[in-house]
């Protein structure tokens, strides 16, 4: 390589133009605000969210630690402020009142539940906020068709069991059921769910036997079951959460009734507690969905899995998913970060509604309303574990088909 | 005292509407808007249970119907967003509270004890019917309301704060107005003695039904500005056992059975609510320390601010008229 | 028809509990006038208690009645004495229902913070045997939880009617003044209650972790039921309460199997409804005076 003055010039130049871009855009953040990014956080840290709200707030913490460690974001440091709702959408709101027009953030990240992201995101639309959320997937949070939203897990709740669905179009004509009953429980993230699928499923010949849906407070599953049983469905697809997923198993086990496909949206998806639950020899051949599990090769995963045991002990398996979630939201503001030099809020939003984003929940795309366009997985226990078993290109172990009977392996 | 009476309540409407044109940062508006908000529930808490000496626990039902009522009035007659929903409130209240009579016919055959448990469980009652009643509310999913765009950013959340204002100042007038009228002093007959006050040829079943018709009339439009305001409501989140007791404890603080008690109640709770959660908030402590404070409250100062500081003066005031008297009598 | 009796044999045993919870309730109403509001979570503090004695000593949920009982009488005693006894004036009984109410949230409060939220549920190896008799299923677990109610509600009422302290109980509860004019120390009765009051919340406690899952949040739900249990029976009415929670234990399960289950507790506070309609003193209950 030969030094020509005319080339050192030009090598000069080139250096002294990044230097001044670098000093533009150093310029630009402290004009922003000097000192740290601060970001506005509601979470139910009291109350009935609250064991989730606080799962929430281990992975914002842990995304905040990283980053930090690693310099920060942009050069400034990440500071949460985090604020307790009591589980309550007029103290969310006002939190987020607060943040915005109080303290002054940078960003807001989403509370824990629909219930809550719905009325918050309104008020973070109105202020121009980016509105990225990890846990507000229901139907009301995209119904105010606001284009601030951004959902950080793979599907939106209702459409997040369409991926059980696919597998059974997946199956050999003769081993796909053809009768199905759905009980189902009376809360946002549950029955429309199961609804979703049978509507699905009755256009692919499924025939329905029986629906019902239960409220919260139902802690008997036997009258239910009984019912459903009574109907000699070849699946049960329940809308549920854990508790009365738990309940739902125990009936059929006390019943010795073994339809060949179990799928229950919630509740066999917890590794640690389900087994504890229904007995370790009940769980084979359960079908659930997952946006997250321990083991996924997206991006970032292997290491926040690390990060998080060496932050708040136990293992992989007790990591709750709404973590991941949260440590998502985090990882998409340093993503477009890097990308556009800028945490801006209007340029966060007209960044993320292009292209995919990499993140512990998958590659992400959203519509314009913030509804992620991926798909959940579906998981099933084989051999006394949880594998995710399709899509295909993530499967960790082939599905059981058909399950097998209660108390076998 | 009518002199006193009206420069507190000039005073009142005077530092409310210029609060939020003094203070108009939309952080301070909000809280302004949640603190009428309580202190209206708990004026017109008061305007049945200070009054009749019978205690409703169920209040917070029909603030969650008029919650609703409004939701699916938007809903299905398009009242349109901007300030249109407020001139229909008047129409919501009314119906919630013609509504409720029935219910409020059969309660009131009870008496005392019994009156307070039923009343509680309206609360689940009107829970589950928002739960079941899908097609109307949308259950568990939560009933989404238009956000208005009329109202601009910087002062977004005004016409809800002259809302709750008109709101409280209204529950007031009729408080007012009942404390110097014949249905005043029927109320309060009953409250002392109520087979008398039957033996004394009042309606006594009627005049109840009155007062709980004027209390239901205005909780039920509280709970559609605050319906509005927050634009996502839920069946928990409408019919929340959590605002009931807060009424009653405001009530209770500043005083039952007084016109402005249950503000003052409000006026220290509110700020002294939000300011806790600010700054112990996170410490899990929160309902307990709530709890705390009521019990306090109940065991230490069971009439309320406002009698006790009037015993106060009253006492200081003879007080000062011995020790003169005595005075004298020493020259 | 089959799963009619079934749903009705379900709705007994389940309503057998509630009888069990609800008795205290009435009873420490029918003595001091103080409805309290905490019992459901009281029942919800056995439940943990029960459960804490299972997971971490491993002692069985209906043996350990016999620890958390005692524990909750002496807890009974002590909020009786700090918060209801100091209660005074002649509004002292609605003041109560506040208090009690109040300490609810705080019981519901310190729970969350030990607990947390997630449902838990206390379950021994036998939880999920299941009896058939006569084609009809009986779960064990149930069917132990109602002898065993069904055996301390027979205890109560043996103590209240063979014994001098149950002479003394229901001389006050029939003439507080005369009582007292005949030796009765009112205080001692009225503390002895409340902690007797609590303990059925506990011994119901213990047993409901092992049929039902619960959180700290749970109080809402039972407390509503037991308080229109009382007021169905009557307010003070032993009798009243047994019956009104069987019929209450009946419907609800009639009208989950036979309609929805969204409904069926709806429909016991229809039936509330329309018995305070004709008789608004409850089944068993007697006019309360003005106050």
């Amino acid at each position: 390589m030969s030094r020509t003055p005319a080339r050192l010039a030009a090598v000069a130049a080139a250096g002294t133009l990044v230097a001044v871009a670098a000093t533009a855009a150093t310029a630009g953040a402290t004009r922003a605000g000097a000192g740290p990014i601060k970001i506005g956080i509601s979470l139910s840290l009291s109350g009935d969210f609250s064991d989730s709200g606080k799962a929430a707030q281990r992975g914002y913490k842990l995304w905040a630690k990283v980053a930090n460690s690693h310099g920060g974001v942009l050069g400034r440091k990440v500071q949460l402020v985090i604020q307790d709702d009591t589980s309550s959408p007029t103290q969310a709101q006002t939190n987020y009142q607060n943040f915005i027009t109080k303290d002054k953030v940078d960003l807001v990240f989403g509370p824990f539940s629909t219930l809550l992201t719905a009325p918050s995101a309104a008020v973070a639309n109105r202020y121009g906020y980016a509105f990225i959320e990890p846990a507000g997937g229901g139907p009301a949070v995209f119904q105010e068709k606001l284009h601030n939203v951004f959902f950080t897990q793979p599907a939106p709740v209702l459409q997040s069991a369409d991926v059980f669905v696919k597998f059974l179009s997946s199956l050999p004509k003769s081993q796909r059921p053809k009768t199905a009953a759905y009980p189902s429980l009376d809360d946002p993230f549950s029955s429309p769910i199961a609804d979703q699928v049978r509507a699905l499923l009755q256009k692919k010949g499924v025939k329905t036997v029986y629906k019902t849906i239960y409220p919260s407070e139902t802690t008997d599953m036997g009258p239910v079951i009984q019912k459903a049983a009574s109907k000699h469905p070849d699946a049960i697809i329940g809308g549920t959460q854990n508790g009365d997923a738990y309940a739902q198993v125990k009936a059929m086990v006390q019943q010795k009734f073994s339809p060949k496909f179990v799928f229950l949206t919630n509740g066999p998806n917890d590794p640690a507690e389900f087994p504890s639950k229904v007995g370790a020899k009940n769980v084979n051949g359960i079908f659930s969905t997952g946006d997250w599990f321990p083991q996924e090769k997206s991006f970032g995963n292997a290491a926040f899995v690390k990060a998080y045991v060496k932050a708040y002990g136990g293992s992989s398996a007790t990591i709750d998913p709404s973590s991941a979630e949260a440590f998502a939201a985090g990882q998409l503001v340093q993503e477009v970060a890097a990308k556009t030099k800028s945490i801006d809020n209007k340029t966060v939003i007209s960044t993320l509604h292009k292209g995919t984003w990499k993140t512990v929940e998958g590659n992400l795309r959203w519509n314009s309303i913030g509804e992620p366009q991926g798909s959940d997985l579906l998981m099933e226990w084989i051999g006394g574990k949880l594998y995710p078993v399709y899509p295909k290109a993530l499967a960790l172990h082939k599905p059981l088909v058909p399950k097998p009977g209660w108390g076998s392996k | 005292m009518t002199r006193n009476g009206l420069l507190r309540g000039g005073a009142f409407v005077a530092a409310g509407i210029a609060f939020p044109l003094l203070f108009n940062a939309a952080w301070l508006v909000n809280i302004g808007i949640l603190t009428l908000m309580y202190a209206a529930l708990a004026v017109s808490w008061n305007l049945f249970s200070g009054f009749t000496g019978y205690i409703t626990l169920g209040q917070v039902a029909f603030f969650g119907l008029g919650a609703y009522s409004l939701g699916i009035t938007f809903e299905h007659f398009g009242i349109g967003s901007g300030y249109n929903p407020f001139y229909v409130l008047p129409i919501v209240g009314a119906c919630v509270a013609f509504a409720s009579l029935p219910v409020a016919w059969i309660a009131l055959r009870t008496r005392a004890m019994t009156f307070a448990i039923v009343t509680l469980t309206l609360l689940f009652i009107v829970q589950q019917l928002a739960f079941n009643l899908h097609s109307l509310t949308h259950g568990s999913s939560g009933l989404m309301l238009p956000t208005p765009t009329t109202f601009g950013v910087d002062n977004y959340d005004r016409p809800f704060y002259y809302a709750m204002l008109g709101l409280v100042l209204l529950a007031l007038l009729i408080c007012w107005g009942i404390l110097r009228s014949k249905l005043g002093l029927m109320l309060l007959s009953i409250r002392e003695d109520e087979e008398k006050a039957r033996g004394l040829g009042i309606r006594v079943t009627g005049t109840k039904l009155v007062a709980w018709w004027l209390h239901v009339f205005v909780t039920a439009m509280v709970g559609g500005v605050w319906a509005y305001y927050l634009t996502f409501i839920y069946p928990e989140s409408s019919v929340d056992p959590l605002v009931m007791i807060g009424a009653v404890l405001m009530t209770f603080l500043g005083g039952r059975g007084t016109l402005w008690g249950p503000v003052v109640g409000a006026l220290v709770l509110v700020p002294a609510q939000q300011y806790m959660l600010i700054h112990l908030g996170g410490s899990q402590l929160y309902l307990v320390g709530y709890a705390a404070v009521f019990m306090v409250v109940l065991l230490v100062l069971p009439r309320g601010i406002i009698p006790s500081i009037r015993d106060g003066v009253v006492r200081t005031r003879e007080r000062q008229r011995t020790r003169g008297g005595a005075a004298k009598a020493a020259v | 028809m089959h799963q009619v009796i079934q749903a009705v044999i379900l709705g007994l045993l389940i309503g057998g509990v509630y009888a069990l919870m609800a008795s205290g309730l009435t009873l420490v109403f029918g003595i001091m006038r103080v409805i309290n509001v905490a019992q459901g979570a009281l029942v919800i503090l056995a439940a943990y208690l029960s459960y804490a004695l299972f997971s971490h000593a491993h002692v069985d949920p209906f043996l350990s009645v016999l620890i958390v009982t005692p524990a909750m009488f002496v807890l009974g005693v002590l909020v009786q004495i700090v918060f209801v006894r100091s209660l005074r004036g002649d509004d002292a009984e609605e003041l109560s229902l506040l208090v009690t109410w109040a300490l609810a949230l705080g019981i519901e409060g310190v729970l969350s913070v030990i607990f947390k939220t997630t449902y838990r549920a206390t379950s021994p190896s036998y939880a999920d045997k299941t009896l058939t008799v006569f084609g009809y299923q009986v779960q064990f677990v149930r069917l132990m939880a109602f002898v065993g109610s069904a055996a301390l509600l027979l205890v109560l009422s043996l103590l209240l009617t063979r014994t001098k302290f149950g002479r003394a109980v229901r001389a006050t509860v029939q003439n507080p003044t005369a009582a007292t004019l005949l030796g009765v120390d009112a205080n001692r009765v009225q503390t002895l209650s409340f902690g007797l009051g609590v303990s059925m919340a506990a011994a119901a406690g213990a047993v409901y972790g092992v049929i039902y899952p619960f959180n700290p949040g749970s109080h809402y739900d039972l407390i509503s039921r037991l308080l229109s249990i009382v007021v169905l029976g009557g307010l003070g009415s032993l009798g009243g309460a047994v019956v009104a929670a069987l019929v209450m234990g009946v419907t609800e399960a009639v009208v989950a199997v036979e309609w929805q289950p969204t409904w069926a507790s709806f429909s016991y506070f229809i039936v509330l409804i329309v018995v305070l309609l004709i008789r608004p003193q409850g089944i068993f209950g007697v006019r309360e005076r003005a106050l």
